[in-house]
């Protein structure tokens, strides 16, 4: 809110002569206002508000065979969904976010503040550092579902030559999510490098300088300075890897489709599952799981911003 | 032309909407058969026509099986100029086009000729948008002889033909020849039963010093297909009513004290080193099979060529194991057929779409199909086509499947169960045998688990059509 108009208003007596202009100019402006704000609206209402309606309404009907919603079942949906196995899904989801994002934001931190020591050759190392973000999902994880391939795995093939165990990358329920969490930080980690490593470039010298007069070095200087400085890049990250994180698909589908047994299946696959997958068309139970999965984002990133953001340091 | 669709498209709808209420009235009869509008039209439609009808035919098949498909397409459109064109269209795996179709019926605009696998049949029947096959048969004294019997035995509901067997496969047990040699064992007569497959692994396997497993015996994917197939070779039911051919299927049977006893010697094979875990992606099955990881598979005949070309040692085939020495034995077809939709189309469409099946089961086509593609012959007369021979003299192994399905038993077992929800029953039989290998589940548990929560699908599924 601006103070402009309030100031207007003020001053603008119901006596002044210059009343019924200023109204005619306030009446032409709010009219120029709707008008540019009309075509970012339509685009709303019709990409966003009318979808969350539609949402809303088949998350309250049952389908027929062909997919059409048939019959009004109110809150069943919602309902159904206290059993165990969604228990389960919504801590595979929980693990897997938690999974992504703490090493996924931690490691590129780590990366960034290595790759500052180093001099000669900075840049061309930021960029292969930054280079996994140029992969599709598709095709990293098709690359990685051949490092995991049960039977002929090559990262199984390393540990070999180096004498050591065999590991079930995709075929043991324990061990298929990190499995999914490693690929996922992979690619997210091209990202994170790209974003720290602009907000380490415009720390001002001068703190690094003073900090350095001061007698911070190395890790010091890292933890007291240059973090703290990198708040607003870090806070993003952790948003942004959050949400991402919440609606994985792509590399879930290709690496395990969901399971063992339904040990990789989150929120977003399970949706995917009851919508599309094995000839079924439950549009009912997909847009209920859809509703709660909006739910748990929209908490999260109020939780990261009540909490986190207050201590960030804007510059 | 575009008129015509307009109006085309504005009758399909009304024909939806009335049929959305004849549906709900008549569906509840067993089998479905209560299609009384849609009838098969003769062929003097086709006669004095300005321009060929267009017939779009929806399919799966990419790849090298696309390009026999696009062969064969071919051939028909240059045999029946100025009368019937076909226009093939890929549309994505089996699943991909179900769910294509789905949203087509929705929009009353559906493909004049469909491809739909198996797991999908008793869904079209209930969605009652196409001609039954049988009248087509019935309206033009069609010879049905020279079909394979088993295939025709697959996709008769309710003592009705309801749809046209096509690409159809039966799953096969893979040896890896050399291994066999150097293990001492003979390849020309691979394990039979789920006994002599471990024998075998056991002389197959090798360790390294280390004790770490180089060459496992077997290993094959945990796919629900093979639970289909090991029951029916048992003669067990996969679900109840007849295997859903007396009247609507309630509950699956995959907890069957067979396939409890199927679970426990996989898991076994796993914890003794003999078999390695693959979990359920077929091409990871494919994939320790050719590389030499696994000594014996089990994979669809469409699989053989794939096999024969990606390998670099001698590749075996014989008949799909038993569970147990003594059991019946007989095979569950695998694969698509073809649908003719009649809602929203023409007597011209209809009837142009029953021509270029008709083409498509003729020896000649099923001899190209056959040869190009490794699916078996629908046609049993294609096998003696000049392609089919040439391939089974350069490769035996391709005739492995067609004597094996000639050798099965016809009954209600071998043919499958017919349920609305069957693609969700594959997968909850895959995912109770996988408890069962990667938790401490037992067998009996979790695969009684997986058949209960099928449970309550088919009785959503049954409600949502009485």
């Amino acid at each position: 809110m601006t103070t402009g108009p309030v100031i207007e208003r003020r001053v603008a007596s119901p006596h002044s002569s210059s009343t019924r202009h200023k109204r005619a100019r306030r009446g032409k402006d709010a009219l120029l206002a709707w008008g540019f704000l009309l075509p970012s609206a339509v685009v709303f209402a019709l990409f966003l508000v009318y979808p969350l309606g539609r949402t809303v309404y088949l998350s309250m009907h049952g389908n027929d065979i062909i997919g059409r919603p048939s019959r009004f079942v109110g809150l069943s949906h919602f309902a159904e969904m206290a059993t165990p196995q969604f228990g389960q899904t919504l801590m595979t989801t929980v693990l897997f976010t938690v999974g992504v994002v703490v090493p996924g934001v931690a490691g590129a931190l780590v990366i960034v503040l290595l790759l500052e020591g180093v001099i000669k050759g900075q840049r061309f190392l930021r960029g292969a550092f930054a280079l996994p973000f140029a992969f599709s999902v598709a095709s990293a994880s098709v690359i990685f579902s051949v490092f995991y391939s049960p039977g002929n795995s090559v990262l199984n093939g390393i540990l070999y030559r180096l004498g050591m165990d065999q590991v079930p990358w995709l075929t043991s329920q324990e061990m298929a999510l990190w499995s999914v969490c490693i690929t996922t930080v992979w690619m997210n980690l091209g990202y994170g490098v790209l974003v720290l490593a602009a907000g380490i470039g415009s720390i001002p010298k001068e703190v690094n300088e003073a900090a350095r007069i001061d007698g911070a070095t190395g890790p010091r200087l890292a933890w007291d300075v240059t973090i703290p400085m990198l708040g607003p890049q870090l806070f993003f990250l952790i948003v942004i890897s959050t949400i991402n994180a919440l609606q994985s698909f792509g590399q879930i589908h290709i690496l395990t489709a969901g399971g063992p047994v339904g040990s990789t299946t989150t929120l977003v696959y399970s949706i995917f599952q009851d919508a599309f997958a094995y000839g079924t068309s439950d549009f009912g139970r997909a847009s209920a799981q859809a509703l709660v999965l909006l739910l748990v984002v929209l908490v999260c990133t109020m939780v990261q911003f009540g909490v986190i953001e207050r201590k960030v340091h804007y510059s | 032309m575009t008129t015509t669709f307009r109006r085309r498209g504005i009758k399909a709808a009304a024909l939806i909407a009335s049929l959305g209420l004849f549906l709900s009235a008549c569906s509840s009869e067993d089998g479905g058969a209560g299609d009384a509008d849609l009838s098969a039209p003769g062929p003097e439609v086709l006669d004095d026509l300005d321009e060929a009808v267009e017939i779009e035919f929806w399919h799966s098949m990419d790849a090298t099986n696309g390009q026999v498909l696009d062969g064969l397409i071919e051939d028909f459109n240059s045999q029946n100029e100025g009368r019937v064109h076909v226009t093939g269209s890929f549309q994505g795996d089996y699943d991909e086009a179900l769910a294509g179709h789905r949203a087509a019926i929705q929009q009353g605009d559906t493909a004049e000729l469909i491809m739909i696998y198996d797991l999908g049949t008793q869904f079209m029947i209930d969605s009652g948008q196409t001609v039954p096959a049988q009248s087509f048969i019935d309206a033009d004294d069609y010879d049905t002889a020279p079909i394979e019997e088993a295939l025709l035995n697959y996709f008769t509901v309710g003592g009705e033909l309801r749809s046209f067997p096509f690409n159809n496969s039966t799953p096969l047990m893979y040896i890896n020849r050399d291994a066999f040699e150097e293990a001492g064992l003979d390849p020309d007569s691979p394990p039979t039963d789920l006994a002599e497959i471990r024998e075998a692994a056991e002389k197959l396997t090798v360790t390294d010093d280390d004790g770490t497993v180089v060459q496992y015996g077997f290993g094959a994917a945990v796919y629900g297909w093979f639970v289909e197939q090991f029951m029916a070779r048992a003669a067990a039911p996969y679900c109840d009513n007849s295997n859903g051919r007396d009247g609507r299927a309630t509950e699956v049977l995959f907890d069957d004290p067979k396939i409890v006893e199927l679970v426990e010697w996989w898991d076994q094979m796993i914890e003794d080193d003999l078999a390695v875990q693959i979990g359920r992606n077929t091409d990871d099955g494919q994939a320790a099979f050719t590389s030499g990881r696994a000594a014996m598979t089990l994979e669809s005949t469409g699989s053989l060529g794939g096999f024969i070309e990606q390998s670099d040692f001698e590749v075996g085939a014989g008949y799909f194991p038993l569970i147990e020495s003594g059991d019946p034995g007989g095979s569950i077809i695998g694969g698509a057929s073809l649908w003719i939709n009649g809602v929203g189309h023409s007597p011209e469409e209809i009837r142009g779409s029953w021509e270029f099946v008709q083409y498509l089961l003729t020896s000649e086509a099923q001899s190209t199909w056959h040869a190009g593609t490794g699916y078996l012959a629908v046609n049993t007369e294609g096998y003696e086509g000049a392609e089919a021979q040439e391939r089974a003299e350069e490769f035996p192994q391709f005739s492995v499947a067609a004597s094996q399905l000639a050798d099965s038993e016809i009954n209600e077992n071998t043919a499958g169960c017919m349920m609305g929800v069957m693609s969700e029953a594959r997968v909850a039989a895959e995912e109770g045998w996988e408890t069962a290998l990667t938790s401490d589940t037992s067998a009996e548990d979790a695969m009684a688990a997986a058949a209960d929560g099928v449970a309550r699908t088919i009785e959503e599924y049954n409600a949502s059509v009485e």
